[in-house]
């Protein structure tokens, strides 16, 4: 083509006006941009419930936050993935939501492992994280605090609520002596029987913990389990695997007589809906030695957030049918979190939000949560207790002897001291 | 001493979920000759139906199982039928590709009928107690798998060694030119041996449902340890499968109250050693 003065100066001008536009012109267009929110959990299996429930909270929350106008005048979209508890499909979740689809944050994630494997990744992405199930203290305390990937935040209580709680609880029973543990089979079952253990024995050192054993996910019969700890004749059973293997599991228990002989079965993640829907039938015959608890409990909120919580339970309710798990909890409270912190930073960018959220206090459902500066992890108080049936529900709750500690008591502070295992 | 006989009765219950397993996978293989990596699916379809009969829609517990494993028969027929009558000539990588695709679509296709979550139905009253053994309580429900364990191989000694249709199974597996000149139905013949693998699958996953949560990827789990226990008796051999499946039922309950961090390897480590040592497996092929 033969180039002459015109067609440079046109040529000029395209760029220029593009330049332009790109300017001024897609601020202007992004402004009525989504915010994109990348979730994830277990949308299959037996522990499918935990990212329906995800799915339910988030979309509730942000379905009111754009009733509301959205924020920072831009609405909310959600993009909810099967994390399949398997941190290779964890990681690739975040890659494809991030890179391909856009998302500007994160929420959810079930399995400690897929947490693990996530964490490093967000740091590359440069995304902040806000996980609303896994539980191993280790992703705040040693990947966040320690490993400083500051975009690792978490609504969700972790493990102290599984282990140093339980510890808390039955140092009080003087004649629970022998314990032993059903521990869920990796990262999450075996950090809560260490934390457990090294908590019980500084607060009553003359526990025994007398048995060991393990299962592992898609275990299909839980009897061998039940009867290998039964034969050390423990008075106290720390439980560990969720949703659908912990039905089996506490059906497989009952059937095998261990609510006749034990004084007290802890099911740590006891309080989940999923559990105790899949429990009702049988309630009676735990014989009020069924104690467990949850990272929420629908039927227990702190007094400020009292009137908040029966809101978010009615809401959920009306629009959903069901009553809300912790995972769906915690993960509106995530929701509600994200945009706190962008309209306190005025921005969506990582690096300002980050600054936002550290140190945030936020009245949630479950409770007033803070994310602590250090380890960005939510602090709020989850209490203990009994399953039993109160009159005013249709499933059981957990709802008798509640232990309600302080978090400044039972939750692990920096600089944390390291766990034997 | 009483605690070891009492996990070692606990560990052959298991042993009789993976025999119901083990024993279609290896008679499709031993006779069909098709290795299918769907078997666990026909399992997971068993309890599905079972939940729906009986936990959706009533009907009486043993009915319910009876029906499902029917069903579950029905469907295999289908997939006998229309798709792997179409590959037993090919090569193990080309069933393996069928079989597992199988898989994935069956576990879709549970997920759009019955949704991702798992699902309980209520214990049957009669199987719900105990009776005391070895000093402790054992359940009624285990002593029931063990009986039903112990009649399927019953049957299916009956069924393969003494009975013409057995027989002709075996002579059709052996060579099927020979059997069609000789007048048998030879197709059809396949189709009811793979029915027959299905039902037993189907039986397995029934039976589970009052103790075990009914959701999907249930297939996939069930068929690994089903590999196992076939790997360790010998492909193709139904006494196998059942020395296979004590095998890894023993060695699971054992290792999980004496070595509870190598309960997960063990079986493992046992097949991978057959398989050095004694790579037809502890009873033979085929």
């Amino acid at each position: 083509m033969k180039s002459n003065r015109r067609s440079f100066l046109a040529g000029a001008g395209a760029i220029g006006a593009s330049a332009y536009v790109s300017k001024y012109g897609f601020a202007w267009a992004q402004a009525n941009q989504p915010i994109k929110i990348g979730g994830q959990g277990a949308l299959s299996g037996a522990h499918a419930d935990y990212g329906r429930q995800m799915r339910m909270g988030a979309t509730l929350a942000i379905e009111q936050i754009n009733k509301a106008g959205g924020v920072l005048g831009r609405p909310l979209e959600l993009n909810f993935v099967d994390e399949e508890l398997k941190p290779a499909v964890a990681v690739r979740n975040v890659r494809q939501q991030v890179s391909d689809w856009g998302a500007h944050f994160l929420v959810g994630i079930d399995s400690s492992g897929s947490a693990m494997a996530v964490g490093p990744v967000l740091a590359e992405l440069n995304r902040i994280c806000i996980f609303t199930h896994a539980a191993t203290h280790r992703l705040t305390e040693e990947l966040c605090y320690k490993g400083n990937v500051r975009q690792i935040f978490r609504a969700s209580v972790p493990i102290y609520q599984d282990s140093i709680l339980a510890a808390y609880i039955f140092a009080k029973r003087p004649e629970i002596k022998r314990w032993a543990n059903i521990g869920a089979d990796y990262e999450y079952g075996r950090m809560s029987w260490a934390m457990f253990k090294h908590t019980l024995k500084k607060l009553r050192p003359d526990v025994e913990f007398v048995a060991d054993a393990w299962a592992p996910f898609q275990t299909l019969d839980f009897s061998g389990h039940v009867s290998a700890v039964m034969a050390a004749q423990p008075h106290g059973i720390f439980s560990t695997p969720w949703a659908g293997e912990a039905i089996g599991l506490l059906r497989t228990a009952l059937v095998m007589g261990v609510f006749e002989k034990a004084g007290v079965w802890w099911q740590a993640m006891g309080g989940s809906v999923d559990v105790l829907e899949g429990i009702a039938g049988q309630l009676d015959r735990f014989n009020n030695k069924l104690w467990g608890t949850g990272r929420y409990l629908f039927t227990w909120s702190e007094e400020k957030t009292q009137r908040l919580n029966t809101q978010f339970v009615e809401a959920f309710n009306v629009r959903w049918g069901r009553f809300p798990n912790y995972s769906a909890e915690c993960t509106y409270s995530a929701i509600y979190s994200i945009k706190m912190a962008c309209e306190k930073a005025k921005s969506i960018e990582t690096a300002n939000v980050i600054k936002a959220l550290e140190g945030m206090t936020i009245e949630t459902p479950a409770g007033v949560r803070t994310y602590r500066p250090e380890d960005h992890q939510a602090v709020y108080p989850v209490p203990g207790g009994r399953a039993v049936k109160l009159p005013e529900y249709p499933i059981p709750v957990i709802g008798a002897d509640l232990a309600v500690y302080p978090t400044k008591e039972y939750y692990r502070w920096p600089p944390f001291e390291a766990i034997p295992t | 001493m009483e605690n070891y006989l009492y996990q070692g009765l606990i560990g052959l219950t298991y042993s009789m979920y993976l025999w119901l397993l083990a024993a279609g996978l290896t008679i499709a293989f031993g006779i069909l000759n098709i290795l299918n990596f769907s078997h666990g699916s026909l399992f997971m379809l068993g309890a599905y139906f079972a939940f729906t009969l009986y936990g959706v829609f009533g009907i009486n517990f043993w009915l319910a199982v009876l029906l499902s494993a029917l069903g579950v028969a029905l469907v295999g027929a289908v997939m006998e039928r229309f798709l792997f009558r179409r590959i037993y000539q090919l090569e193990l990588p080309f069933q393996l590709l069928l079989t597992y695709g199988l898989v994935l679509v069956l576990d879709d296709i549970v997920k759009i009928i019955w949704g991702g979550a798992f699902l309980v139905p209520p214990i049957p009253p009669l199987l719900d107690g105990a009776v005391p053994l070895f000093g402790r309580p054992f359940p009624i429900y285990n002593l029931f798998i063990l009986a039903v364990g112990a009649l399927v191989g019953i049957l299916l000694w009956i069924v393969f060694d003494k009975t013409w249709w057995g027989r002709m199974a075996r002579a059709a597996a052996w060579n099927r030119e020979m059997g069609a000149t000789l007048g048998m139905n030879v197709p059809r013949v396949f189709t009811f041996v793979f029915m027959f693998a299905a039902a037993l699958a189907a039986l397995g996953g029934a039976l589970g449902i009052p103790m075990r949560p009914v959701s999907p990827g249930l297939g996939i789990a069930m068929i690994v340890q089903a590999f196992i226990v076939t790997v360790i008796g010998g492909l193709g051999n139904l006494r196998g499968a059942f020395v296979g499946a004590i095998v890894v039922g023993m060695l699971t309950a054992y290792s999980t109250m004496l070595f509870p961090l190598f309960e997960l390897f063990l079986p493992y480590v046992v097949m991978a050693a057959v398989l050095m040592l004694r790579p037809q497996g502890l009873l033979g092929g085929r």
